[in-house]
């Protein structure tokens, strides 16, 4: 039943298409096009499900469909695109989907191991959080993330505060202050920045300046949440600089023509009109950027020391443990059993920090959006 | 009012269609499946050999026999024709692929008995263990293929069957030769220890083919060697991985920090390192960093100067040195030509390089024939001598190499 009114609105549509079209096709393409477009999706979704059984004969629906297509794409263009679009877009968002339930189902075990009984009612994962014991091999066998969130949390804070201001600034540089030639040359250098894969920093910050931190500071082995950070604030940097530079780039002319007709300076036009207006993009910026930081991982495995411990004093950032993703990329090699599915769970601590953040700042730009659009 | 009429026949030709592709997909299947034999997986490469087997006995098709097919060929005459010639796919520890990887190569090339430097014999050299092999007038590959029923290519740079080694770790070697992903697992630890297996379990699933031997040299950075630490005892190593010894002048040498390095928790390194060294392989260690690969803890060593760690004896350097250690009086020399040397088998940090093979339906012996000619190489005198000690790991005992030619299948 609740099948029905979408199917038969879904008819409704393709035979109102099809109506359209029989005015320059002649009536039997009609069931044709039907078909094709029938074969096609079809044909995709069980080359789809075959893919997810890893069965020999996924090819051939897969041909199948590529067949049909092509022949589709002679006589229905229209109606295939649609229908193709829409069906790999599908295959896409499943595939996303499962993904993530991959993730999660696979940690379940690590959680499981790590319960807790409180008041009676046992929590699965309360123990990692409870304890800071990481120790896959010897009894107790125990696995606490608390070292991990600890780095990454140091790491992060460390990297936002190298690349916030920094990054900022030089958006600020750019768009407001610089000349048309510096801006012309110096926008598409900062952006050329951003594609230098991560593992040249890392070599960069394992060979030299780990080096170097541990003669200068005269530390045992030269691993530091505070150079990690950094490396990973300026490897952030560009994405900073290159969003907050078009936010700041974006506020109208009128906005800031108007503060200086005012008799408002140029400073005080930035810091009372431009910046304020740009707010929501340049947060977005900054946020974007500890994102970066939260998921680096090749920097920092390098870099650390890859024992799971917490340093005291807390704050202390000369230490250099693990983050969440560099245990994950130190570990997996040798990991099997509940070590592995601990890695798993270090993932899904990843990834709702990273999605709280993403859902945080479209929140903020949606809010700074509607509060600025009131104001206007 | 005008979609009405028309909507029936869409409907019609709906389920035509859903029949039709039905129809299509069912046939599909039906065609594979009956190509391929009840292997789905290997369904593409198996149905090429099928097809060629064809045109010589049809008996092959028409019952569909798809039961050890291969096996019940190679008892015949006709043996080389029906053997499976598909690539021979290695992986696992980055400590058992130099040796791996080096016969891969030598196999691959397969050069002439008139090479002299990689195989056979001229008037400028002689590969070492060749008289033991009987100086036999084929190329390299083709001879060790030969041995186990291969037809020999006869070509350079073109073995009976190509051999493909991987890079990654023990427990994923171990893995992915368990899941049959590939043929053959290479390992630096036991099995047993890296996927957490009972012994039985053990023998039942894989066998265990011993190459050759790593000694797991304790090694320092040069300034520690320099000042004078070129002997400790196994217990001032203990204490040193178990954070009862933290400074360098408690054990002779400068007054340092010792910067402790160990391997990634639960590898086949460390787990044999624990065993070993600390007594148990679940002991407790307190190091102050853990390095997945010997690159990386040769370069941490070398960085730093003040660092102890322990690594495959192939990777030491000019900046890593080995040290001698005292275990009980008797102190194992890093060095060749001493009394008690790290490369005896005595040496307590010695341990055994595994490639493991699995035991499956079409191979109730563990080994079919391409996993044995290949595995066979390294069991000779020419096998240890260039592939195990060329790369500087320990070559096996005669005793122990017979043991290990024992678990291969008969050789044709």
């Amino acid at each position: 039943m609740t099948d029905k009114p979408t199917s038969v609105a879904g008819l409704q549509a393709t035979v109102g298409r099809r109506v359209g079209r029989a005015r320059r096709f002649v009536e039997e393409t009609d069931p044709e096009g039907v078909a094709v477009v029938g074969l096609v999706l079809g044909s995709i979704l069980l080359g789809f499900v075959g893919f997810l059984l890893t069965a020999g004969w996924t090819a051939v629906p897969l041909a199948v469909a590529l067949l049909a297509s092509t022949y589709g794409w002679f006589r229905q263009q229209g109606l295939l695109a649609r229908a193709l679009t829409f069906g790999m877009t599908t295959v896409t968002v499943v595939t996303l989907g499962l993904i993530v339930v991959f993730i999660f189902v696979e940690s379940i075990p690590a959680f499981r191991y790590e319960s807790l009984t409180v008041f009676g009612v046992s929590v699965p994962g309360l123990r990692m959080v409870t304890q800071t014991r990481w120790d896959a091999v010897t009894d107790p066998v125990r696995f606490s993330l608390l070292p991990m969130i600890h780095g990454t949390v140091l790491v992060t804070l460390i990297a936002t505060a190298v690349a916030g201001p920094l990054g900022v600034a030089a958006a600020l540089f750019i768009s407001e202050i610089a000349p048309p030639t510096v801006r012309e040359l110096v926008k598409p250098a900062v952006e050329i920045l951003a594609g230098i894969p991560s593992i040249v920093y890392g070599f960069i910050g394992f060979t030299i300046v780990n080096p170097w931190a541990g003669d200068a500071f005269a530390l045992n082995g030269g691993a530091t949440y505070l150079f990690v950070g950094a490396m990973v604030g300026l490897m952030a940097l560009p994405t900073v600089v290159s969003v907050a530079e078009d936010a700041l780039t974006s506020v109208p002319d009128s906005m800031k023509n108007g503060s200086l007709a005012l008799g408002a300076t140029d400073w005080q036009s930035m810091t009372s009109i431009t910046v304020p207006a740009a707010f929501s993009g340049v947060s977005a910026a900054v946020l974007l950027g500890v994102g970066r930081a939260i998921g680096e991982t090749m920097a920092a495995t390098v870099m650390l020391r890859n024992v799971p411990r917490i340093g005291e004093p807390l704050y202390n950032v000369f230490y250099g443990y693990e983050t969440l993703t560099s245990v994950i990329a130190s570990d997996y090699g040798s990991a099997n059993g509940i070590h592995e599915h601990a890695l798993f769970a270090a993932g899904v601590i990843l990834f709702i920090t990273v999605m709280v953040l993403s859902l945080g700042s479209q929140y903020i730009q949606v809010r700074m959006d509607r509060k600025l659009g009131g104001g206007n | 009012m005008t979609h009405d009429p028309e909507r029936p026949t869409d409907r019609v030709t709906r389920r035509k269609f859903l029949l039709a592709s039905g129809t299509v997909g069912a046939a599909g299947l039906a065609g594979c499946t009956g190509g391929g034999g009840s292997d789905v997986t290997d369904g593409g490469s198996d149905g090429s050999d099928g097809s060629s087997d064809g045109s010589d006995g049809s008996a092959d098709g028409s019952d569909g026999s798809s039961s050890d097919g291969s096996d019940s060929s190679s008892g015949d005459g006709s043996a080389s024709s029906g053997m499976r010639t598909s690539l021979l796919t290695a992986e696992g520890s980055s400590t058992v692929y130099p040796i791996s990887n080096t016969g891969a190569s030598y196999w691959v090339s397969n050069a002439p008995p008139s090479d002299g430097e990689y195989w056979g014999s001229n008037e400028e050299s002689t590969v070492p263990g060749w008289e033991d092999l009987g100086e036999p007038d084929m190329k390299i590959a083709d001879y060790f293929a030969s041995l186990y029923g291969f037809e020999p290519t006869d070509q350079r740079s073109k073995p009976p069957f190509v051999v493909n080694v991987g890079l990654s770790h023990s427990g994923t070697g171990c893995k992915a030769v368990v899941d049959e992903l590939v043929d053959i697992g290479n390992s630096s630890g036991p099995i047993t220890a890296e996927l957490d297996w009972s012994e039985e379990k053990a023998s039942e699933e894989v066998v265990d083919h011993v190459v050759g031997r790593d000694g797991q040299p304790v090694v320092v950075s040069k300034q520690i060697y320099d000042s004078g630490v070129d002997t400790l005892t196994g217990e001032q190593i203990r204490g040193i991985y178990q954070g009862d010894i933290t400074n360098w002048s408690e054990v002779g040498g400068p007054d340092k920090e010792i910067f402790v390095v160990g391997r990634a928790e639960g590898s086949g390194t460390d787990t044999s390192f624990r065993l070993n060294m600390l007594g148990d392989a679940e002991a407790e260690m307190d190091v102050d960093t853990r390095k997945g690969q010997n690159q990386q803890v040769r370069t941490v060593i070398g960085q730093n100067d003040n660092a102890i760690g322990y690594m495959a004896l192939a990777f030491t350097n000019d900046s890593v040195v080995p040290i001698a250690i005292d275990f009980d009086g008797t102190v194992y020399k890093p060095d060749k030509d001493a009394e008690y040397t790290i490369f005896d088998s005595e040496y307590p940090l010695n341990r055994d390089l595994h490639m493991y093979t699995k035991i499956s339906e079409d191979t109730p012996e563990g080994t079919d024939m391409r996993e044995a000619a290949f595995i066979n190489m390294f069991l000779t005198t020419f096998g240890q001598n260039v592939f195990v000690e060329g790369v500087n790991y320990i070559p096996l005992p005669t005793k122990d190499i017979e043991a290990e030619k024992a678990k291969l299948p008969d050789q044709a």
